[in-house]
């Protein structure tokens, strides 16, 4: 079962720039845009982005789209690529934007490369942005006590309301669940 | 090849013993040699499982400016956490209903009748307290309440439960995070509010914003737990309090209060008397269970 919850808030910013991407066929991919550390022209580059995306490299494997995002996004575009495969997930990320793991009651980021899931298992995307107001320990808390991913986002986002009431630029984060 | 013969049968007798000497000498420093490694081995193991997370608990209780004590707390006894684990708890009777007091010692009572909890069945401890709050809600009927914190220690991990906005807080690489949700009606306008994408600045203002929607006393209610435990590191700092300490010390101030070479006596003792310096006129009851996590032979 594929359990997932997307949040995508403008802040105090006049537009959105970033760009979250969920795909469920023909396996889950999670592909994450950080437009607002785009210096200039990040509306171009998210549209190059979601182009890259949906052209057939996507299709191949994410390692190779992964190099085509490398080769023809600009330098300061961060961006993060999951996707699951067979019982585990490939992860590609370049920047600070990241993806943590909840497992055994600890949270760490999800290295680059291919990693094995285990049952109950939690994962979150977010860009750097999102994880400023947060502690690990407080990700890690919510993850514990919620029903449901909605539930997680949820606590996560009054944490981040508690500190600056939502006026803190773009936020873009995806709390997953994938029972293998 | 060497032709021993022309040597005199002395000498070959002597080299004789020599390399038998030197064989017995071999295998014997091959035998010490294993003999060591898996003596240093199997020390090692024995040790490091003796290594265990140990709970220093300490904890203040104090009245602030109000009438009576409406906080209430409770630690298990020390000597059964080997075998079933440290539970520490504080119910902070509801401001504005009568019987304060009176429901958040009932509270802690009940947890003490109850004690021991197994570690694991999360849901069996979560019933127990709504059982708590349903026996307080045939009493009263909505008229008293309290809210409810408790942690459940056993060895390097810990599940927590909540009902209402009191507080459990984990102190870790000198930062203080919050670990339990606040069940007030501030948390449903933020849900609201962000979904609309807009920010949430006016829910902070509504007159409505701190009224829980959960509370020890409310008919069947939900309890805030840890479906799974979260894992403990040493030198973590755990605070179960009531929200008089945090009224006076807010969150992120609370680190510059204590020092981490204390102990859980000294952090408990630094907390209380930063509230108490605060000198709040309106100091609600200020009460906390600190647990210091240390690592150490058992």
């Amino acid at each position: 079962m594929i359990e997932y919850y997307t949040f995508k808030h403008r802040g105090d910013s006049l537009e959105y720039l970033d760009e979250v991407y969920l795909t469920l066929v023909p396996s889950i991919t999670v592909a994450m845009f950080y437009g607002s550390k785009v210096k200039e022209g990040a509306r171009s580059q998210a549209l190059l982005f979601s182009e890259l995306l949906n052209s057939e490299e996507s299709a191949n494997s994410i390692a190779d789209l992964d190099s085509y995002m490398e080769e023809y996004l600009d330098e300061t575009s961060e961006y993060l690529l999951l996707r699951s495969v067979n019982n585990g997930i490939e992860c590609f990320r370049r920047g600070d934007i990241c993806a943590k793991i909840v497992r055994n009651g600890q949270i760490s980021i999800l290295p680059n490369g291919y990693f094995g899931l285990s049952h109950e298992d939690r994962i979150i995307c977010a860009t750097s942005n999102f994880y400023k107001y947060l502690t690990d320990e407080g990700i890690l808390a919510d993850a514990l006590v919620a029903d449901s991913c909605s539930d997680w986002m949820n606590m996560l986002i009054r944490r981040i309301s508690d500190q600056n009431q939502l006026k803190c630029g773009n936020l873009s984060a995806v709390t997953l669940k994938l029972d293998t | 090849m060497y032709d021993f013969s022309l040597l005199p049968d002395d000498t070959v007798l002597t080299l004789g013993v020599a390399l038998v000497l030197f064989a017995v000498a071999f295998i014997f420093f091959v035998i010490v040699a294993i003999y060591t490694l898996i003596a240093t081995t199997a020390y090692s193991k024995k040790h490091k499982d003796k290594l265990k997370l140990i709970c220093d608990v300490a904890y203040f209780h104090e009245r602030g400016k109000r009438d009576n004590q409406e906080d209430s707390i409770y630690i298990s006894p020390i000597e059964k956490v080997e075998e079933s684990g440290l539970i520490a708890a504080c119910s902070d009777g509801m401001g504005g209903l009568l019987n304060g007091e009176v429901v958040s010692k009932y509270v802690t009572d009940s947890l003490s009748e109850n004690y021991p909890y197994k570690f694991d069945a999360q849901n069996e401890n979560a019933k127990i307290i709504s059982d708590i709050s349903n026996k307080v809600y045939e009493e009263y009927h909505l008229g008293a309440g309290a809210t409810l914190v408790m942690v459940h220690i056993f060895d390097d991990y810990m599940n927590f439960y909540s009902l209402g906005d009191s507080n459990i807080i984990l102190i870790r690489n000198n930062r203080a995070t919050l670990l339990n949700y606040k069940q007030n009606y501030i948390t449903l306008m933020i849900k609201k509010f962000a979904e609309g994408g807009i920010d949430t600045v006016d829910a902070y203002r509504d007159t409505r914003a701190k009224g829980l929607v959960d509370f020890v006393g409310n008919l069947n209610c939900n309890v805030l737990k840890t479906a799974k435990p979260i894992r403990l590191i040493e030198n973590d700092i755990i605070i179960v309090s009531s929200d008089g300490v945090t009224d006076s010390i807010p969150l992120n101030r609370l680190v510059n209060h204590i020092h981490f070479d204390q102990n859980a006596t000294g952090i408990a003792r630094a907390i209380k008397y930063g509230v108490k310096t605060r000198r709040n006129p309106r100091q609600d009851n200020y009460s906390a269970v600190v647990i210091k996590m240390n690592r150490s032979f058992v």
